[in-house]
């Protein structure tokens, strides 16, 4: 487990692209602790280790794959219509530089 | 008050059979409702849409139940050519090019949308006070909540401004505001609704729900809008049923059961007398009821497994909204495209949610995952593994929707709770095992009402439904709607 | 001390489906700008990822032919990350259970056979494609979804050439059973190639280096071996490998820095709640796996088994088309494989070259083709016969038969007609025969070609030679 520190809630908050205002990483920091306390609690009830993790509420599994057939796509002007930054029939943005595997911080 | 839409839609279909009223002057009506609106309940109208669509109806046949109908929804339904924004400022302007699955079955069966109701912010909140329009209050007492996040919608009905809102539930945000404004509030099997066009919160417990005034009026609408659909792998291919007739018929299973745990952590003494009462009443009716030892350890592990895994799943869900493809564009300097993401990001989302996605993206760190995620994770197959085995012998779980008044507004603290109650998480029941869940009023307290839960096993949402119409027989609370003093 | 490369590739396919990996929008090529996409594609809120059947029938394929277990249920996961070309913020991918694991393939390193372990194959989707100008990047999310198939070789490879080898074979595989195009230079196939060196004899894999942009089969043994020798000269010079991704640069010929990796992005993968687990029933697989085209080391046993050289059989499997024409011919009972082998890679794949064209394109049919190959290797006709009957039937689809007969050119094949020509040419050439019998080879080409010129060409050349040899004895045999 990474200790939870303030510079350690900032990071996460940069890597999802945003910035916390005033005071807010303390607040974050006081709900870890009340976080961390039930982590303990759950990891204390009996057979938790032992039981297997549930991402569906339920076992039914599919079958039914989709066809390939392609639909009508959208136009241009209607994919892009929601979009505020676009130049033509594309998205524009500020050059993108580097890689996505590089960290944000330029 | 309207004339027509304080009524259930059983009553307005007859009215419509009967050609007593036409479908344009009920859309009228419920416009007019809409505008008259003093609640903050509505987020976006699409009042042209709906005339123009209501003018199209002649003539409604009796076996066309839902026709001709004006329903409302939540703001986290994708709504073609209307503007959705799950009332959160990162959205504001985003007209969606499509319509959710659960809007177009409701326009399919005849149905027509009036307007978009308020919600929690990206529904992530449980008191109706944190979307960007800012409070929606309780009908009955607006110092008081009426729960969200589906808060827009169970504030409408009970105003009487429609008789339908489709809302979404992924702890209790359809089930808890029910039992606040005393209207019916259901959440079906998770599958058995389409989700498309539902924008996710936390995709593995989301659910389709809605509110009506009573079951019989639930049991259509499920009708219309269940069964599979080629665009959500996650829906069910069973086959769908006529669910009405559950309601009409009264077919129900037999064996009713409460948690004593439950029934010895209640401390409002109107509620749990009434709530006792009720269990009294139904095996007056023949039902068996018997007592179950949920282990309390579990229902207090609800509240952190419910937080680490929403928050969690959450902070991926709405990693989309990054103001590039849709959204408002950010203001200032902008040299870089993270500087555009994260100025769109840091203005679009409220501290709150900002919180939860650190929170949920701590959880899902690979260094954390095992000790947070994954374990949040393990507790609930163990929370529904104790619930399917609750199951395996008895037929439904009754208990009290809400265990108090609603808090007061200025009373909410933001903060993680210390010492959860676990009575106010238990509804989280129903979205961890993808049970079908229902609340309908029970009584009322100082003027407030409070709802009972009934829920079931998964795809027996007719037999939910079937006792629900005896619980309302026996407490004979139906198509309540808050008068006007 | 002296240093084993160690050498892993990661290789991403294009799968050549109709629609996206998890929405129905067309995967066609070189469209308008997002003129193919629909609300998924772009993550619209609400959209839901719903699995393509024929990229799951083209991912089993592909793990069959590289000998993998196939798992019998479906699972996807997201893999969590912020970037403009990645819509909804996380990719879907196979990170915890791969459709594909615990295969191999095969390769040849001079003449011998190499077994290279192959770990894993994931189904995911592909990112959109940007393009940068001189400030501004452009976002077009036409590509953004197409279904991929991520192969992970073992780090079992320790050349330049054992890599490019395992790359070719995997391109050849993928191609063959026609689930994607397999093109380095167009980006329908991609490989990333971890290379670490350790000494030799040590188990532990040492530091490994990333490198990426190799566009042509060719650059990945240049890269490869460029990356063994910077690496072992760092390593003899008492430094140490920094952990980091590198680009080949193809003009300068080497691999340069692109970033250092000493910040990896945690990606927060877990499962993709929105896909129930998928379970594949074993008539689908049965059926994904009875409708493979024939792998390219299956026409290596059976075409050298007909007699064909290695040379041979690796110029027909250049082409698929070749190769299955080729086997087509075959299975009409053509008579001499070598023949038909001239006839196809020699005088038709000229004419094609010449005339751009394709072998589905040329108008005599396959059964015509045999026919002429017959006649060709049962000596009806010689070859520059042939190869004016060739260029009739490709010019107006004339049969060969009826061609041969037309022009009278048919070969003398009657040994008692050959006999009387043999009997005239000796008759006027002793000296030629003697010259034979002292040990002169060539002195039997001249009186063929005698034989030949008395019955205008008719003869059969090869009937001719053996009718002399049996009249006037072997070769030197009165030295």
């Amino acid at each position: 487990m990474i200790k939870v520190t303030k510079a350690i809630i900032e990071e996460c908050a940069r890597n999802l692209m945003f910035d916390l205002s005033e005071g807010q990483a303390d607040l974050i920091l006081e709900d870890f602790s009340t976080v961390m306390a039930q982590i303990d609690f759950l990891k204390n009830i009996e057979g938790v280790d032992e039981a297997s993790e549930m991402t569906f509420p339920y076992k039914e599994h599919q079958k039914l794959l989709r066809e390939d057939k392609p639909v009508k796509p959208l136009k241009a002007k209607d994919a892009l219509n929601n979009s505020q930054t676009k130049l033509g029939d594309q998205i524009k943005l500020p050059k993108v530089v580097g890689n996505k595997h590089d960290q944000v911080d330029e | 008050m309207t004339k027509w839409m304080n009524k259930p839609i059983s009553e307005l279909h007859d009215a419509l059979v009967r050609k007593t009223v036409t479908p344009l002057q009920l859309v009228q009506d419920c416009i007019d409702g809409v505008k008259a609106d003093k609640g903050n309940c509505f987020e976006a109208t699409a009042f042209d849409q709906a005339l123009a669509e209501a003018a199209k109806i002649d003539d409604v046949k009796p076996e066309e139940y839902l026709k001709g109908i004006p329903f409302l929804a939540k703001d986290n339904f994708s709504t073609k050519g209307v503007e959705t924004t799950a009332s959160s400022d990162i959205l504001n302007g985003y007209v969606p090019l499509f319509d959710a699955t659960a809007i177009s079955r409701l326009k399919r069966a005849g149905m027509i949308m009036v307007a978009k109701t308020t919600m929690d912010e990206l529904a992530m909140g449980g008191t109706g006070t944190t979307g960007h329009k800012g409070n929606t209050p309780n009908p009955y007492d607006p110092e008081r909540i009426v729960g969200g996040s589906s808060c827009g919608s169970a504030a409408s009905l009970a105003y009487g401004i429609a008789p339908l809102a489709l809302g979404s539930d992924t702890g209790d945000s359809v089930r808890k505001p029910a039992s606040y404004s005393a209207t019916v509030g259901f959440k079906a099997t998770w599958g058995r609704i389409s989700r498309f066009g539902l924008f996710p919160f936390a995709t593995s417990m989301d659910a389709v729900g809605f509110f009506t005034r009573n079951v019989l009026d639930a049991g259509y609408v499920l009708s219309a809008l269940s069964g599979h659909d080629r665009m959500d792998m996650s829906s069910s291919s069973r086959k769908k049923e006529k669910y009405e007739t559950y309601v009409e018929k009264k077919k129900t299973l037999h064996r009713i059961g409460y948690f004593r745990a439950v029934v010895d952590a209640m401390t409002d003494p109107i509620i749990k007398e009434s709530y006792l009462r009720l269990l009294d009443r139904l095996k007056e009716r023949g039902f068996e009821v018997v007592c179950y030892d949920y282990p309390e350890k579990l229902l207090d592990a609800l509240y952190p497994t419910y937080m680490i895994l929403s928050c969690a799943e959450s902070t991926s869900n709405n990693a989309n909204l990054d103001g590039i493809r849709f959204g408002p564009k950010p203001e200032g300097t902008i040299e870089t495209y993270s500087d555009y993401m994260r100025k769109a990001r840091t203005r679009g989302f409220s501290d709150l949610i900002k919180r939860r996605f650190v929170i949920g993206s701590f959880s899902l760190l690979s260094a954390n995952q095992a000790e947070m995620f994954n374990r949040a994770q393990k507790a609930r197959r163990l929370i529904v593994d104790e619930m399917n085995r609750f199951f395996d012998s008895i037929d439904y779980l009754v208990v009290p929707a809400s265990y108090g008044k609603p808090k007061k507004i200025a009373e909410l603290s933001t903060a993680w709770s210390l010492k959860p109650d676990f009575l106010d998480n238990i509804l989280t029941l129903g979205n961890f095992g993808g049970y079908p869940s229902l609340t309908l009023p029970l009584g009322f307290e100082d003027g407030l009402p409070f709802g009972v839960n009934v829920t079931g096993r998964i795809f027996e949402d007719g037999y939910v439904l079937g006792l629900g119409k005896e619980i309302e027989e026996l407490t004979g609370l139906k198509d309540i709607v808050k008068e006007d003093k | 001390m002296e240093f084993e490369p160690v050498i892993g590739v990661e290789i991403h396919v294009e799968l050549k489906t109709k629609s996206k990996m998890f929405s129905s929008a067309p995967c066609s090529f070189g469209m308008e700008p997002n003129s193919e996409t629909v609300p998924f594609d772009l993550a619209f809120p609400g959209t839901l990822p719903v699995v393509n059947k024929e990229a799951v029938n083209f991912g089993i394929k592909i793990c069959t032919a590289l000998n993998m277990t196939i798992d019998r249920t479906l699972y996807f996961d997201r893999k969590n990350y912020f970037y403009p070309d990645l819509p909804k913020g996380y990719q879907i991918t196979q990170q915890f259970r791969p459709i594909g694991k615990d295969g191999s393939v095969l390769i040849t390193i001079d003449g011998e056979e190499r077994r290279i372990g192959v770990e894993q194959a994931h189904l995911e989707e592909d990112t959109a494609k940007q393009i940068h100008l001189n400030d501004i990047s452009l976002i077009n999310f036409n590509r953004c979804g197409t279904p991929l198939l991520e192969i992970v070789s073992r780090p079992d490879m320790h050349s330049g050439e054992e890599a490019m080898k395992y790359v070719e074979a995997i391109r050849e595989i993928v191609t063959y059973l026609g689930v994607s195009d397999g093109k380095m230079e167009n980006g329908s196939l991609r490989c990333d190639i971890n290379v670490s060196l350790r000494p030799k004899g040590e188990t532990r894999l040492g530091t490994k280096c990333e490198c990426k942009n190799l566009n042509t089969i060719q650059n990945i043994r240049a890269a490869v071996d460029y990356e063994i020798r910077r690496q072992t000269e760092i390593l003899l010079a008492g430094g140490k490998v920094e952990q980091e991704t590198r680009r080949y640069d193809e003009a300068n010929k080497k691999t340069v820095l692109m970033r250092k990796k000493t910040d990896a992005i945690d990606y927060k993968y877990f499962r993709e709640p929105n896909i129930v687990p998928i379970d594949l029933d074993e008539g689908f697989i049965y059926d994904c796996v009875h409708s493979m085209n024939k792998l390219p080391d299956q026409y290596r046993k059976e075409l050298s088994a007909r007699g064909l050289d290695s040379y041979q059989v690796e110029e027909l499997l250049k082409d698929r088309d070749f190769v299955v024409y080729f086997e087509e011919c075959l299975d009409l009972g053509v008579k001499n494989p070598t023949t038909l082998w001239n006839l196809l890679m020699v005088e038709i794949l000229g004419y094609l070259n010449k005339n751009s064209l394709s072998l589905k394109e040329i108008k005599p049919t396959k059964e015509q083709i045999v026919s002429l190959s017959d006649l060709l290797s049962t000596g009806k006709i010689n070859s520059k016969q042939g190869k004016d009957v060739l260029s009739e039937m490709l010019q107006d689809g004339n049969d060969p038969v009826k061609i041969v007969k037309e022009r009278g050119m048919e070969q003398i094949s009657d040994s008692s007609i050959v006999e009387q020509v043999v009997d005239d040419v000796l008759k006027q050439n002793a000296q030629s025969i003697a010259d034979w019998q002292k040990g002169k080879d060539r002195a039997l080409g001249y009186l063929v070609g005698q034989a030949m010129k008395l019955s205008k060409g008719k003869v059969n050349p090869g009937l001719a030679k053996e009718v002399i040899i049996a009249k006037i004895g072997p070769c030197g045999s009165k030295k």
